[in-house]
């Protein structure tokens, strides 16, 4: 029965790692249904896009179809006052604005707010800016006034749209929980893999 | 000997996990207890003493039927009542008659006549029992030109899988009581009392907090959602959105009741996180106050926009599309929850029975009914599958009956 008793370490070795595996999995799991969810895929213009030529309209490309009665895109300036559009036109995934006057030089932010297959609400924003070298400059921002009505507080954080160059993209939406469950998922992964090292380690060394 | 040594010892251990979860419970008691004593400044203090709920009473006889202003109890069964084909307005004048009588004793804490359960009777724990009448009653009374022209089928909307099992009927018996052993009761009362006269269409049965649990809150559904915020104030808002103030006498203090069975999809709701279902409701889950809001009942603000430019009330959340300001287009909800068994793999039948009291149906119900159906994001989660609408007639006084002033 000595014989029996010997692989028994290694067979304990391999269930615990499977089962710390599936436990790893199983963290990431929360992450997934997030990837059922529709998210921006392209943008013109593009995100950050410096465009010497001021668009007249706003094109957002989706992963999923579009529903236009569930499709919000707004476009604000650097003072985060709204800019004439019309409504989103809905084509399959694209959805486009189109902008009233004739945009002045300075940075934009585009937001959008959509609603995936599953009926799960996405929004983010990104920024671009128009530097038209014969173009009129926009009026310098006022200082952001924060009034506490208009603050989302429990919306999806933003990036900054206080400093919107710095603005990125942000899938927003149920994605929230998305990043933090990888990252542990991750953290444990790394873990699994270094607590097999020591035991294989340990393991060669008995041997 | 080997197979009783192991029992003796997970018996032991048994014992030992016993007593441990009982240490357990009565720290967490103990825990409770001084949460409890944190909260006491928020919370309401005012406890009613069980034998008071059981013998609280509510009136029968009056202008108007209870059920509907009154204060909504813990329990429901809404039993709708297919006719048989013979009924004409003289059956229904001698049906009337005795569920009005059966009513007005057990409502009052009497047993019915001939109650085989005379025991039952005596609790009434704030029973009501109103009476409603579907197109087919003023069909089968031979008097549709009586008939308020909001009380038929409602159209069909594109969110609606309605199944008849839960659709229609002739006449509603709406049994409400604090007590479910009350209900239960006069459900079987009544029930026994109409079969020369009708049959079993469907019945509906629902609760909400247990009395006193939270007094003056607005109700909870399944879904963690405050139930009834924008519900018309009592008094004159109410007054405005419920009662016909006016008319020949069969019409003149009566309202209608829009009875609803929407399916509620608990294991897609459990996929959302908190942001998401706040934006799709547009009101916060803990206090229930609007985005733009601090507090259950402040204003929404729907032009209010974050640093993003998106308005912070999405225009999809069922806030937005079921809003309405004047009190002539407000509906009074009056909803229980049901849940029923899980299948075998647990998922939920759980939902909400949808009752709502208006004037007039189309004035009221309809618009924002059609907003919701168009647009709402809720719809993604929740289904109609039953529907009905009844005209709830007016009241009668002592010695009279419910319909006396359509059929007498």
């Amino acid at each position: 029965m000595r014989t029996n008793t010997r692989p028994r370490p290694a067979g304990f070795l391999a269930a615990a790692l499977a089962a710390a595996l599936a436990a790893a999995a199983l963290l990431l799991v929360p992450a997934s249904p997030a990837a059922a969810h529709n998210s921006l895929t392209a943008t013109t213009p593009a995100k950050d896009a410096e465009l010497d030529m001021a668009p007249t309209e706003i094109t957002l490309k989706f992963l999923q179809k579009l529903d236009p009665a569930f499709t919000t895109i707004v476009l604000s300036d650097a003072a985060e006052q709204k800019v004439p559009t019309s409504e989103p036109v809905v084509t399959g995934a694209e959805g486009t604005i189109s902008i009233d006057g004739t945009l002045a030089n300075g940075t934009y932010t585009v937001a959008y707010r959509v609603v995936s297959a599953d009926g799960h609400p996405v929004q983010g924003s990104y920024a671009f800016t128009v530097a038209d070298p014969a173009g009129a400059e926009a009026p310098t921002p006022e200082p952001a006034e924060s009034s506490p009505a208009a603050e989302p507080t429990t919306a999806p954080t933003e990036p900054g749209s206080a400093s919107p160059v710095a603005a990125t993209d942000n899938d927003g939406g149920g994605d929230g929980i998305g990043a933090p469950a990888v990252i542990g998922g991750g953290i444990l992964l790394v873990l699994v893999a270094g607590g097999l090292v020591v035991l294989l380690r340990r393991r060669r060394s008995t041997t | 000997m080997t197979g009783s040594g192991p029992r003796a010892v997970s018996r032991r251990g048994l014992l030992a996990g016993g007593a441990l979860a009982a240490g357990g419970a009565l720290g967490a008691a103990v825990a409770v207890t001084a949460v409890g004593s944190d909260e006491s400044a928020t919370r309401p203090t005012k406890t009613t003493p069980v034998a008071e709920i059981g013998l609280a009473v509510e009136p029968f006889h009056g202008t108007r039927q209870a059920g509907v202003a009154t204060e909504p109890q813990a329990y429901a069964a809404f039993v709708a009542l297919a006719l048989r084909p013979e009924t004409d307005r003289e059956t229904l004048g001698r049906m009337l008659r005795l569920l009005s009588d059966d009513a007005a004793r057990l409502t009052q804490g009497r047993p019915a006549l001939a109650d085989t359960e005379p025991e039952l009777g005596l609790l009434p724990a704030r029973l009501t029992v109103t009476f409603g009448f579907g197109p087919g009653f003023y069909q089968a009374a031979n008097l549709d030109e009586r008939r308020p022209p909001s009380v038929a089928a409602l159209p069909a909307f594109r969110i609606d899988r309605l199944s008849p099992h839960w659709s229609g009927g002739d006449l509603l018996l709406q049994i409400c009581a604090d007590d479910p052993l009350t209900v239960a009761h006069a459900q079987r009362v009544l029930v026994k009392d109409s079969r020369p006269f009708a049959t079993v269409a469907w019945v509906q049965q629902g609760f909400r907090r247990a009395a006193g649990a939270e007094p003056g809150r607005t109700q909870r559904n399944l879904f963690g959602q405050l139930d009834g915020t924008a519900n018309p104030k009592p008094g004159a808002p109410l007054e405005t959105a419920v009662w016909v103030p006016d008319g020949p006498a069969w019409l003149r203090d009566s309202t209608t009741l829009v009875v609803r069975r929407i399916s509620m999809n608990l294991e897609t709701w459990d996929l959302l996180g908190r942001t998401d279902r706040e934006l799709s409701v547009g009101r916060r889950l803990d206090t229930g106050a609007p985005l733009t809001g601090a507090e259950e009942h402040d204003e929404p603000d729907f032009n209010a926009l974050g640093s993003n430019g998106l308005t912070v009330i999405p225009d999809f959340s069922h806030l937005t599309r079921s809003h309405v300001t004047e009190d002539r287009l407000r509906i009074l909800r009056r909803p229980y929850n049901y849940d029923g068994v899980p299948s075998a793999d647990g998922t939920a039948d759980s939902g909400l029975i949808f009752a709502s009291y208006q004037a007039d149906v189309t004035r009221q119900f309809l618009p924002i009914q059609r907003r919701l159906a168009e647009r709402d994001l809720l719809n993604e989660w929740t289904t109609p599958i039953g529907s009905a609408v009844f005209a709830i007639p007016p009241g009668c006084p002592e010695g009279g009956w419910i319909g006396q002033q359509l059929l007498g």
